[in-house]
C-alpha cells in the first residue's frame, strides 16, 4: 500500500495506492494515528490511486472516522471510483460518508 | 453380475482398449467417465457385442459371452442399450417403440405389451405421447422414450452411452431425472457420461478411462475430490477445482490471491469474475479466522465451464455453526460486502463437518 500525505489549503491529503486489506490496514492506521497524533485534523484521502478495498480497509476508515470526531476534526473522501465505489456501496459506505469528485473540491468543503 | 477380463478391442492398427479388467455388481451404478477417444463408448459396446473384442472376456452372470456359442440375442435381452442419438424407430409411434421388442422377441401378448408400456411411458412422464411419432417430440423426450424402450424388456442392466450430450442443456435435466430415478430404484447401469457432477451424485463407482484401460476407479469422493493419479487430476481439475487447506490463522493472504489468479487465468474467468472472486475469499477468511485458531478449513472453489459459474466452498469440523450467523461477526461490513458478492448462500452439516456453500453472483 502506497500511503502519501501533504498538506494543502489547511488540510491534510492522504494519497492512497494499491491495495487497503486485512494486510496493509494495520499500516495504514498506525500512519493516520501518527498524523492526528501530531496535530492535524482536518483530512481528505484521495482514492484515485487505490485498486482494492476489503472490510478491513473500511474498518480502517470507520477508525480515522472515530478518532477524527473525537477531536473535532473532519474527514472527506475524494476519487472514490471503480471497484473501491463498488465495495463503497456494497457496505453502505457511500451514505455513511462525504464523498467528491475531487480533492480541489474536498478541500473546499473543509469548512 | 458382469466380469470383464483383459478386454481388447483394436480396430485395424488402432488400440482403442488395451486392458480393461473390472467387475459391475448387481444393483450398481456405475460411471465412467474420461476424454474423448478413450474407449468409453467402444467398451460400452463391447458389453453389449456390439462389437466384437478383439482380446479378454466378458461374463455376464457367469455366463462367457464371447463363447461362440453363447446366445448373443438373449445376452442382449438382460442388458439393454442407450444411445446418444436415441435410436428409436421413426416408423413406429412412441407406443409401437417400445412394445415391438416384447411382443416379437419375448412373444407377449399385445394388450400385455401395450399396458406395460404405457406404464413406462407415464414413468418417464410421457404417458400422453404414446401415439406421437419420434419426429413430433424434443431430443429430451426423444431419449425418454429411448429408456423407456429399454425397460418395456425388462433388462437386469441398463448401458448408457453418453445419453445426454446430443441434448441441448434445457432438456438435459429431464432426462437426468429419469436415469436418477432408475438408480434410486436399484437399477444397475453403467452410464458413459460427460455430466460430472451428475455421475457424483448418482454413481457407486467411477471409472476413470484413459489409455486404453480404466486408468482410476473409485467412489465418486474419491475419483472427483481426492483423484490420486495424474491424467485423473488433470482431467478433474478442468471442470473444477482449486483446493487448499489453512491450517492457521497466519495464511499468506498474497500468495492465497496469486494461486487464485492462477486458477482464474487458467478457466479464462472475466475480470470481474476474478476481482469479485478475491474479495469474496479475503472476506471469508476474514470470518473463519477465528476458527482457524481451532482447526483446519478446507476451501474449495469450482468453476463450471458449461455456466461459467463459480462456487467456493468453506468446510470445517467442530460444533454445528454457520461462520455466517451475523452474531458471530464483530459488525456487518464483511457480511453485507459477501452478501452482494454471492446470490445464494447454503450452510448444512455434512459428515459431521460445517459445509457453507456461497455461488458468486454473476456479472
Amino acid at each position: 500500500m502506497e500511503f502519501q500525505a501533504r498538506k494543502e489549503a489547511g488540510g491534510v491529503v492522504v494519497v492512497l495506492g494499491g491495495r487497503l486489506d486485512a494486510v496493509t490496514a494495520p499500516e495504514y492506521e498506525r500512519r493516520i494515528h501518527e498524523l492526528v497524533d501530531g496535530g492535524d485534523a482536518r483530512f481528505v484521502i484521495d482514492f484515485e490511486r487505490l485498486d482494492y478495498i476489503s472490510s478491513a480497509g473500511l474498518r480502517g476508515l470507520l477508525v480515522t472516522a472515530r478518532l477524527l470526531k473525537a477531536k473535532g476534526g473532519q474527514l472527506r473522501f475524494a476519487n472514490v471510483q471503480g471497484g473501491v465505489r463498488a465495495v463503497f456501496e456494497m457496505s453502505g459506505f457511500g451514505s455513511m460518508f462525504q464523498l467528491d469528485e475531487s480533492v480541489t473540491a474536498a478541500l473546499a468543503a473543509l469548512s | 453380475m458382469i466380469r470383464v477380463e483383459h478386454l481388447a478391442k483394436s480396430f485395424g492398427d488402432v488400440t482403442v482398449l488395451r486392458d480393461v479388467s473390472m467387475e459391475i455388481n448387481s444393483g450398481e451404478v456405475i460411471s465412467i467417465i474420461g476424454p474423448s477417444g478413450t474407449g468409453k463408448s467402444t467398451f460400452l459396446r463391447c458389453l453389449n457385442l456390439l462389437e466384437r473384442p478383439s482380446g479378454g472376456s466378458i461374463q455376464i452372470d457367469g455366463v462367457d459371452v464371447l463363447d461362440r456359442k453363447t446366445d448373443v440375442a438373449k445376452i442382449r435381452q438382460k442388458m439393454n442399450m442407450v444411445f446418444q442419438s436415441f435410436n428409436l424407430f421413426a416408423h413406429l409411434s412412441v407406443l409401437e417403440n417400445l412394445t415391438i421388442a416384447p411382443i416379437k422377441l419375448r412373444g407377449m401378448p399385445r394388450q400385455e405389451a401395450e399396458s406395460k408400456s404405457l406404464e413406462l411411458l407415464r414413468l418417464v412422464g410421457l404417458g400422453e405421447r404414446a401415439a406421437d411419432f419420434p419426429d413430433e417430440l424434443s431430443g429430451g423426450q426423444k431419449q425418454r422414450v429411448a429408456i423407456a424402450r429399454c425397460l418395456a424388456m425388462e433388462p437386469a442392466i441398463i448401458l448408457l452411452d453418453e445419453p445426454t450430450s446430443a441434448l441441448d442443456p434445457t432438456t438435459v435435466s429431464e432426462v437426468l431425472a429419469v436415469i436418477r430415478r432408475l438408480a434410486r430404484d436399484g437399477m444397475t447401469m453403467a452410464i458413459v457420461t460427460h455430466e460430472m457432477a451428475f455421475a457424483r451424485d448418482v454413481s457407486n463407482r467411477v471409472f476413470y478411462m484413459d489409455e486404453g484401460l480404466i486408468y482410476e476407479e473409485g467412489t465418486p469422493q474419491q475419483i472427483f475430490d481426492h483423484p490420486t493419479r495424474e491424467k485423473t487430476r488433470a482431467f478433474i481439475n478442468r471442470i473444477r477445482s482449486f483446493n487448499r487447506r489453512l491450517t492457521s490463522p497466519d495464511y499468506d493472504l498474497y500468495a492465497m490471491n496469486a494461486e487464485i489468479e492462477a486458477f482464474c487465468e487458467k478457466h479464462i474467468l472475466p475480470r470481474k469474475t476474478r476481482e469479485s472472486l478475491l474479495l469474496l475469499v479475503e472476506e471469508m477468511l476474514q470470518v473463519y479466522a477465528p476458527y482457524l485458531r481451532a482447526g483446519a478449513l478446507d476451501l474449495t472453489i469450482r468453476y463450471s465451464e458449461k455456466n461459467e459459474s463459480v462456487e467456493s466452498i468453506w468446510e470445517t469440523a467442530g460444533e454445528p455453526a454457520n461462520p455466517l450467523d451475523s452474531d458471530r461477526l464483530p459488525d456487518e461490513l464483511g457480511l453485507s460486502i459477501i452478501r452482494s458478492l454471492t446470490d445464494s448462500s447454503d450452510y448444512r452439516r455434512v459428515n459431521d463437518r460445517n459445509r457453507l456453500t456461497l455461488h458468486l453472483r454473476q456479472a
